[in-house]
């Protein structure tokens, strides 16, 4: 198959922000009242140097400026899972709860205030199914310089 | 009918268009933890599927599998179905207001109608270009951020990628006739209506691997105009099927032979 002269430009020069997803197994966290052992970490900052993929301790490499974006997905699509807060030294990052446009899906968003971060740990709270009180990450993910 | 098990295949888009491979890119999740699955949210797991058999050691019923694919970092999959052309509607809908205004406006001093024009341009933000190959699900849509904003320029902007498509499943498992899959149409909610889906042959037990083919789209640019190119990839996974008996796992009951013994139905 004969291909045409390549005068495609791939668009990724853009900056994007870094976002951290966790996936969350809710009937397991419903069961046990607690997400340790139902939380998985991620980040899509691999290449730029974060560490401890798909566990709950995920340490994500951050510079000043840099764009953290939070958000959550559910291991099975029918059940509930939303992020109800995220504790972390306000210094470093300050996350505020937005929404998808024209949606009530929310999404936590914070700018990386400082360059020198050695280790800044913080909580997630979820809220899960039906539950009222909010299920707080046990081990902590971090964010790192 | 068991319960319908679901696999999660939760791809890191971006890094996988710049490396050109999902190892390492690919994170699998299933809902088979309790009855034996390994590695969740690796590239490397194992999904545990257990036979149900009748007292006489006869296999009562199929397993059924499901495959749902999402991007990591990119708009969740819990937004309304169809959410892009939605937004690409809305954001229409508010520049033509704007252009309303503008025209109201522009005779008036003070008013730079060119540089309002540029702004509503911007803020309308730009459809995709749709071509054979990418017709359908991202067809007529605009590029969105992360956060749901419109990216009028995919050069400059961070965008947010499209969900990963299967395209095929085959390999060993296909092969040996364990496992059945095809493509389905269904109202879902998540996937836009198609996804891949499954039945297994219990009765075999022993592993077997299978081969997801998986498209991802890359924005680029070619003559002024923004497309969605695809780029076809390839993922790996196993199933171990087992005649452990199944479990509720609410209950933990089933650890023994099913309730219902065949003659019953004789």
């Amino acid at each position: 198959m004969t291909t045409k002269p390549k005068l495609r430009e791939s668009l990724t020069a853009a900056r994007r922000p870094i976002s951290i997803t966790a996936v969350v197994d809710c009937v397991g966290a419903l069961a046990s009242h607690s997400v340790h052992g139902h939380l998985y970490l991620y980040d899509t900052n691999k290449a730029g140097g974060s560490t401890g993929f798909g566990t709950e301790e995920l340490r994500t490499k951050v510079r000043r400026g840099d764009q953290l974006l939070w958000n959550v997905l559910a291991l099975e699509c029918e059940a509930f899972v939303s992020i109800d807060d995220i504790v972390i030294d306000r210094a470093v990052v300050e996350p505020e709860r937005r929404t998808y446009p024209g949606t009530d899906v929310a999404y936590w968003i914070g700018t990386v205030k400082r360059d020198d971060i050695l280790e800044a740990p913080y909580r997630i709270k979820f809220r899960v199914g039906t539950r009222t009180e909010p299920v707080t990450t046990t081990l902590s993910p971090a964010l790192f310089g | 009918m068991p319960q319908q098990l679901a696999v999660i295949v939760l791809v890191d888009v971006g890094n996988a268009l710049e490396s050109r491979t999902l190892d390492g890119n690919t994170y699998l999740f299933d809902n088979m933890k309790l009855q034996g699955s390994e590695n969740q949210g690796t590239g490397e797991l194992v999904t545990a599927i257990s036979g149900s058999y009748w007292s006489d050691g006869s296999q009562a019923s199929e397993q059924v599998l499901n495959w749902l694919p999402y991007s990591l970092g990119s708009i969740p999959p819990t937004v309304p179905r169809g959410y892009e052309a939605e937004r690409a509607r809305q954001t229409d809908e508010q520049a033509l207001t704007e252009l309303d205004h503008l025209a109201a406006t522009s005779g008036t001093s003070g008013t730079d109608a060119a540089a309002e024009l540029s702004r509503i341009r911007q803020s309308a933000g730009r459809r995709v270009k749709t071509t054979r190959r990418t017709r359908g699900r991202l067809s007529g849509q605009k590029v969105l951020d992360v956060t749901g904003k419109v990216v009028s320029d995919g050069g400059t902007q961070a965008h947010s990628y499209p969900a990963p498509v299967i395209t095929d499943i085959y390999g060993q498992a296909v092969d040996e006739k364990v496992i059945y899959p095809a493509e389905y149409g269904s109202p879902d909610l998540v996937t836009d209506g198609w996804y891949w889906s499954a039945t297994v042959d219990t009765s075999r037990p022993g592993t077997y691997a299978y081969t997801m083919r998986i498209q991802l789209h890359q924005l680029v640019e070619q003559g002024g105009e923004s497309l969605w190119e695809p780029v076809n990839l390839t993922c790996e996974s196993k199933i171990r099927v087992t005649t452990e008996p199944k479990r509720n796992a609410f209950t933990k009951a089933g650890l023994g032979l099913l309730p219902v013994p065949p003659r019953a139905f004789s």
